[in-house]
């Protein structure tokens, strides 16, 4: 069986017109399995958001693949995006419709069966707590109810992949440790899990598995005990800072 | 996965709900429309009927100068004593007041009198007048006087030596001035003709002079068809006004806006498809301009149909319900074609700000077509039928004064639909693209340039061509050579712009122009196929003038300007002939071709070329049977893979007609035999070509491949 998310080769290539052209994803390749989360790690600019808006097929690949539960980011972009829930710190909400409407509309869309819309939304609102809100207007409610909102909205059709493209950007500490914790939770649903992020803590603490991503090139991937072992560092910040230089050439 | 209706209406529903919620667009789409209107409407009713009474009211005060002063104020003293009595009829109003001011000329610069009246000897005038002549230019055809300073009387050509005349000096930039003298001097000449007509009746003429060879007025227009002209100018004009306004703020939300709040990648990433996203988007666009139409509509009906505002006498008359109904229907396409523009345009930017920067020109180029009626003369019976959003301009005003020219009405509605589902069909494609989803500087295809990027521009680039041919053949003087506008056309526009969209694009000369050799046996085929297209284009012309009926008077002046008689034969030859295969080819079977050669399918590819073809022929009546040669030409390239029979062909097909026409052939008066007759060789010519054919590179499959 194959995995539920797989990339081969994948690569973005944008064109500069001061830096001409930019190869900002450059030919990765790495699967993911149920179950488990999966972290890019990398600084700002390194290709990781590129290569989730690929995944989420906002935008389209230069060269090789990727496939979301058997679909083709670039052949099949309505099949691959049906398995998938997308969250980024740049995906906002509607600030004129209310949270319980969002949900609706998301789900629908998401082709979540319609007579089973109602039921799942009142869930998701019992379960993050909308209750007392789920009919204000999104742009009347606080940053911390945004952000529950937004991740109900991310799993409202129930999708068996989920991308957190730094989720926790942004947030105050009590937030950040709320999201890590809901995303421990979805992977406890048995969901595939890609979470990009460039703060050490949060992918020691959340990923199965991490991939270290510079310059559009993934340098390492495995689980932090196996990449402990290939470099001799403990702290991931170590082992960080160890494959960069390698790339650099130091 | 997802995909269709169901996801539309959602999506429809969606975006319509957040509209409805946005009070800063139902104020532009909606509110203002409601408002606007009739505000308008009672304004100028108000200021109108305020002004009309003010002048009423006035009493205008004047002065008498020069030496003959006192035969002018004997003059208007018998004015006055004639309009008191008036003959039966109750006593016309004469307010006028004599002011003593020393100079006039300064009291009127000072506003301290409305005009004046300078009265001299006839000599004196007659002088004047001869001075006036030697200074002035020689009278233009059919040029009558215009500008306030020639209102004055300008009778100087009777004045008389012996007999006073009177000069009457007055401001045509002041309302009060311009009435008072106009009042004057239509009540000075009716005392004068009274005394004129006493004076024959005293020498024994027997009847009254106005009698002898009497001219009577008589408007044949009803005071609706009157109004309806003023109506049918205006109404375009507005609505696009309001269309554009309203559905601007929902564009501007709906695309820009999200870009901005960041929502649109939240949506892009849904199961929803990038076009039934954007027809949802449009749909919504539509909606809100096709309620400004229709509140506009309704206003009309309204206001002015059941006179809840009292408008202009006659503006009833001009709008009927049918006639409402009728212009509804009229501005479908227009709503639709606006509602695509402005999405394209919302696209486009990447912020509020940016996209309302970018309305703005929009603004200023949309309503240039609605403003098409004011051109006086112009009717839909002309080439203004091809121009999207020109034409329904003119139709509305045409069936405003009750002109209902069906055919014309017809076709304008198909054309703006057919550039509504063009630009639609655009703004799908386009907003489909990254680069306008998410905001990045530029897709591959506009960083490489390059042929891709030149197929995606090429009809652009005839879009501007066409316009600068239009505009040449408009502004021309009717009497230009012939052959300076040939030469125009032929080498600086479409040589200038061929050449350049290859620099511009760095294209392969070979590529574009398609020089490839032919295989010796399809030059018999077009030797054959090329005097047939020339019938069977006769027949096409006939047949589209069971539609469109050309009057037989315009063929002939068509033809006199085209080959005028004092051409030498050698020229007439090069420039209708050789210079229109060479030069034509290279633009519409080379470049033209070249840019579409994988965009469409090879039908979709042919007729499109011969299409824009038949577009640069300016008179509509050339359209069918040029847009038919096109398509041959067209479709010969593509079987050839080369440009050189196609410009063999259309020199030979003209060369035949210019012959014909030279030995007086009635080519016009061919039978339905002879045409069959052509369209049988045509056809074994176009086998022949298809039995050899080498085919163009590049050009999409006939057929689409089946999928296994």
């Amino acid at each position: 069986m194959t995995s539920p998310v797989s990339v081969s080769g994948l690569t973005k290539i944008f064109h500069d017109e001061s830096r001409g052209e930019v190869r900002a994803v450059d030919g990765i390749d790495f699967e993911c399995k149920g179950g488990e989360i999966f972290g890019l790690l990398g600084a700002n600019g390194a290709g990781k958001t590129t290569t989730l808006r690929m995944l989420a097929t906002i935008l389209l690949p230069s060269g090789g693949h990727a496939t979301l539960m058997g679909h083709d980011v670039a052949a099949e972009p309505e099949a691959a995006r049906h398995s998938l829930g997308f969250y980024s710190a740049s995906t906002a909400l509607y600030p004129r419709l209310t949270p319980r409407e969002t949900l609706d509309f998301f789900a629908r869309i998401n082709g979540f069966p319609s007579d089973r819309v109602n039921e799942r939304v009142t869930a998701l609102v019992a379960r993050f707590g909308l209750g007392d809100y789920a009919d204000a207007r999104v742009d009347k409610l606080s940053q911390g109810m945004k952000q529950k909102v937004s991740i109900a909205r991310t799993v409202v059709h129930d999708p068996p992949i989920l991308i957190f493209d730094e989720p926790t950007v942004g947030l105050d500490v009590l937030n950040a440790i709320e999201m890590r914790n809901v995303i421990a939770e979805f992977r406890a649903e048995g969901k595939t899990i890609i979470f990009s992020t460039h703060i050490m803590n949060e992918a020691e603490k959340l990923c199965d598995r991490i991939a270290i991503i510079h310059r559009g090139r993934i340098h390492a991937c495995d689980t932090l005990a196996g990449l402990r072992e290939a470099t001799g560092h403990h702290y991931l910040e170590d082992i960080f800072v160890y494959y960069v230089e390698q790339a650099n050439g130091h | 996965m997802r995909s269709g209706p169901s996801v539309i209406r959602t999506l429809y529903a969606n975006e319509l709900r957040m509209v409805l919620r946005d009070r800063r667009t139902i104020m532009m789409a909606v509110v203002l429309p409601v408002l606007v209107m009739p505000v308008m409407l009672f304004a100028s009713h108000w200021t109108s009927s305020r002004r009309e009474k003010t002048l009423e009211e006035t009493t205008y005060s004047y002065a008498v100068t020069g030496s003959e002063a006192g035969a002018a104020r004997s003059l208007v003293d018998a004015t006055r004593a004639r309009l008191s009595t008036n003959a039966g009829k109750a006593p016309a109003a004469f307010s006028f007041r004599e002011a003593a001011v020393k100079e006039p000329a300064a009291a009127l610069e000072r506003r301290g009198i409305d005009f004046y009246l300078d009265a001299v000897p006839g000599e004196e005038a007659v002088r004047s007048a001869e001075r006036q002549r030697a200074k002035a230019k020689p009278p233009s055809v059919g040029g009558g006087a215009a500008g306030g300073a020639t209102e004055e009387i300008d009778d100087s050509e009777l004045a008389t030596p012996g007999a006073p005349s009177i000069r009457m000096v007055f401001r045509a930039d002041r309302d009060v001035s311009r009435t008072g003298f106009r009042k004057m001097r239509d009540a000075l000449r009716g005392t004068r003709d009274q005394q004129r007509a006493a004076l024959l009746a005293a020498r024994g003429f027997p009847v009254e002079p106005a009698a002898v060879a009497a001219i009577v007025e008589r408007n044949v227009a009803t005071e609706g068809q009157v109004a309806g002209l003023t109506l049918g100018r205006m109404l375009t004009l507005m609505l696009l006004a309001f269309i554009l306004s309203g559905g601007a703020a929902v564009a501007t939300d709906s695309l820009a806006g999200e870009k901005e709040r960041g929502t649109l990648e939240t949506l892009l990433a849904t199961a929803a498809s990038r076009v039934d996203i954007v027809v949802a988007k449009h749909l919504v666009i539509l909606t809100v301009a096709l309620t400004i139409t229709l509140i506009q509509v309704a206003n009309f009906l309204l206001y002015i149909g059941f006179k809840l505002i009292p408008a202009s006498a006659g503006f009833s008359a001009a709008v009927p319900p049918q006639v409402a109904l009728l212009l509804l229907v009229l501005y479908l396409p227009l709503a639709a074609l606006v509602s695509s523009v402005l999405l394209l345009t919302s696209g486009h930017a990447r912020s509020y700000k940016e996209a309302q920067l970018y309305f703005f020109p929009i603004f200023l180029l949309g309503m240039v077509p609605a403003l098409a009626p004011f051109l006086p003369g112009l009717t839909l019976r002309s080439a203004i039928v091809l121009v999207p959003v020109a034409n329904l301009s003119v139709a509305v005003k045409e069936i405003l004064i009750g002109a209902f020219d069906w055919p014309m009405i017809a076709v304008s509605w198909v054309v703006t639909a057919l550039a509504a589902v063009w630009a639609s069909r655009l703004a799908v494609r386009a907003l489909s693209t990254e680069r306008l989803t998410t905001g990045a500087e530029a897709d591959e295809v506009d960083a490489k340039g390059g042929p891709a990027l030149f197929s995606r521009h090429v009809l652009r680039w005839f879009a501007v061509m066409w316009a600068v041919v239009f505009a040449v053949a408009v502004n021309m003087p009717a009497d230009t050579d012939i052959r300076i506008q040939i030469v125009i056309n032929l080498v600086v526009v479409f040589f200038g712009a061929t050449v350049l969209m290859i620099r511009r694009y760095r294209l392969d000369v070979r590529e574009v122009l398609a020089l490839r050799p032919v295989k010796p046996v399809v030059w018999l085929a077009v030797i054959a196929g090329a005097p047939a297209s020339l019938f069977v284009g006769v027949g096409v012309f006939k047949l589209a003038s069971l539609f469109v009926p050309v009057p037989p008077k315009m063929l002939e002046s068509f033809g006199q300007a085209l080959l005028p008689s004092n051409i030498p034969a050698w020229q007439a030859v090069a420039l209708l002939s050789i210079l229109p295969g060479i030069f034509e080819e290279i633009t519409f079977r080379g470049a033209l071709l070249y840019g579409l050669r994988g965009r469409l399918h090879p039908a979709g590819v042919a007729l499109v070329v011969g299409l824009v073809f038949g577009l640069f022929h300016v008179a509509l009546f050339r359209l069918a049977p040029t847009a038919a040669l096109g398509v041959m030409l067209a479709a010969v390239t593509m079987m050839t893979g080369s440009i050189f029979p196609a410009m063999l062909w259309h020199a030979v097909n003209n060369g035949l007609a210019l012959a014909l026409a030279e030995l007086k052939y009635p080519l016009a008066e061919s039978g339905a035999g002879q045409q069959l007759a052509a369209l049988a060789i045509l056809a074994a010519a176009f086998w022949l070509v298809y039995r050899n054919r080498t085919p163009y590179p590049g050009l999409r499959p006939w057929r689409r491949p089946s999928s296994s």
